[in-house]
């Protein structure tokens, strides 16, 4: 099966640079999937689960949440604020930030701008705690 | 007299050799504290490199001049962030960053973002407005730190605070040698020299709303490589100073050595004389 070079990068690491066979991503349009050859593209990226199969087959699940994916002469970037692999998602940190950012919710008036603020927290918990299980 | 000299020697070399000390141990604490700086500042390479690139693709082909930060405007105002270090002792490493933006500014008029004591402590003595004066230690810095940073700058930035935004910090090129560089954040500049792709690539939803989203979170990993670069060129900074002063310590002490013994044999000398010739006598 054909692959291309695949590169996940946050602010403080590489999380990965290699070869890939196709990677799922929830962008701020729904969720994409690149395969090999894909046209040139760009696109920012919402909260969500993200999957990559890399060269042997293999598929690991990670939370992703912000940032850009680029697709450019068949080099894959995925250039995110947070990229955690399930094996490195902290549960019990997700579910107590789900539980403050519930918390939060229930006082908070729905215009305020900090129930935004800790809707995006609850989105971010709920898709960690995806990824995980 | 011999008696006394000598003993202000003793004292001088007593004094510089405990002055060698503390130096000696602050350049073993920076040695130490520069392994795991230089692997921060390489952790943080590759994502401000490859965001750069995505970004720079999109601004080129961005030409709707509502989308902000890339459309220049008048310059009434501008913001420098300025990333020094927490404490002195570091040679010129602060003081070069101060004189980047003296000669940089010119008679723009300018507000601030510092980060680190030190920078806190000069744009405040020198009556600079300071968009911020909470962080005072850049070692501990974290990416979610430089977002909320970053969050304040675009809101200064959208709502005209000021036209223009600058980065200055530290580049850490080798052990030797650190660099000030002053770098232009806002608008983003459009690449001149780039030769045109015969390649279209799809923006999604386009172009500028992607610069929209995106920006933000190119902006604030840039802040946060720009401090592991400055937080590296500081320690080594540091170590060489102190790894000079620790030498030139052992010099001083080593000529002092030299007087206090020649000061012995000169007041053995005269005793012996003095001797010799109440005996004579």
């Amino acid at each position: 099966m054909s692959t291309y070079h695949l590169q996940i990068v946050t602010p403080d690491r590489k999380v990965y640079d290699g070869e890939a066979q196709k990677i799922i991503l929830r962008t701020v349009n729904g969720d994409v999937c690149i395969l090999p050859h894909h046209i040139d593209f760009a696109i920012p990226l919402g909260i969500g689960q993200a999957s990559v199969t890399d060269a042997d087959g293999n598929t690991r699940q990670a939370a992703c949440n912000g940032g850009m994916l680029s697709v450019s002469n068949n080099e894959v970037r995925v250039v995110a604020v947070t990229y955690e692999w399930a094996d490195e998602i902290d549960l019990e940190r997700a579910k107590r930030a789900e539980e403050e950012a519930e918390e939060r919710m229930k006082i908070l008036d729905r215009q305020d701008k900090d129930f935004a603020m800790a809707e995006v927290r609850l989105k971010r918990a709920l898709t960690r705690i995806q990824a995980k299980g | 007299m011999a008696g006394a000299s000598m003993k202000a020697i003793k004292l001088r070399i007593k004094s510089v050799e405990s002055t060698m000390q503390i130096t000696k141990a602050m350049q073993l604490v920076a040695t130490s504290k520069l392994r795991r700086a230089k692997e921060r500042m390489e952790n943080s390479k590759p994502y401000a490199a490859i965001s750069r690139e995505a970004i720079m693709a999109a601004v080129a082909q961005c030409n709707d001049p509502q989308v902000m930060f890339v459309t220049p405007r008048e310059v009434k105002n501008r913001c420098y962030v300025v990333i020094a270090g927490e404490r002195g002792l570091a040679g010129g490493y602060n003081a070069n960053v101060f004189k980047a933006v003296a000669a940089h500014s010119g008679d723009t008029p300018y507000c601030v973002l510092p980060l680190g004591r030190k920078a806190i402590d000069k744009f405040q003595r020198m009556g600079a407005p300071l968009l911020d004066d909470t962080v005072g230690h850049v070692e501990g810095l974290g990416v979610s730190r430089c977002y909320q940073l970053t969050q304040r700058l675009i809101a200064g930035y959208k709502n005209g605070e000021f036209d223009e935004l600058f980065l200055v910090y530290t580049s850490f090129r080798s052990m030797m040698s650190q660099e000030v560089e002053v770098e232009q954040l806002l608008p983003i500049e459009k690449p001149q020299d780039e030769q045109p792709r015969n390649v279209v690539t799809i923006y999604e939803p386009s172009p500028e709303e992607m610069l929209e989203k995106a920006v933000p979170d190119f902006l604030a990993g840039r802040l946060y490589s720009a401090v592991c670069d400055s937080f590296a060129s500081e320690v080594s900074a540091r170590r060489n100073a102190m790894d000079s002063a620790t030498k030139n310590a052992g010099e001083m002490i080593s000529d002092l050595r030299l007087k206090y013994n020649r000061a012995r044999q000169g007041a053995i000398t005269q005793e012996i004389t003095e001797i010799v010739a109440g005996a004579e006598h």
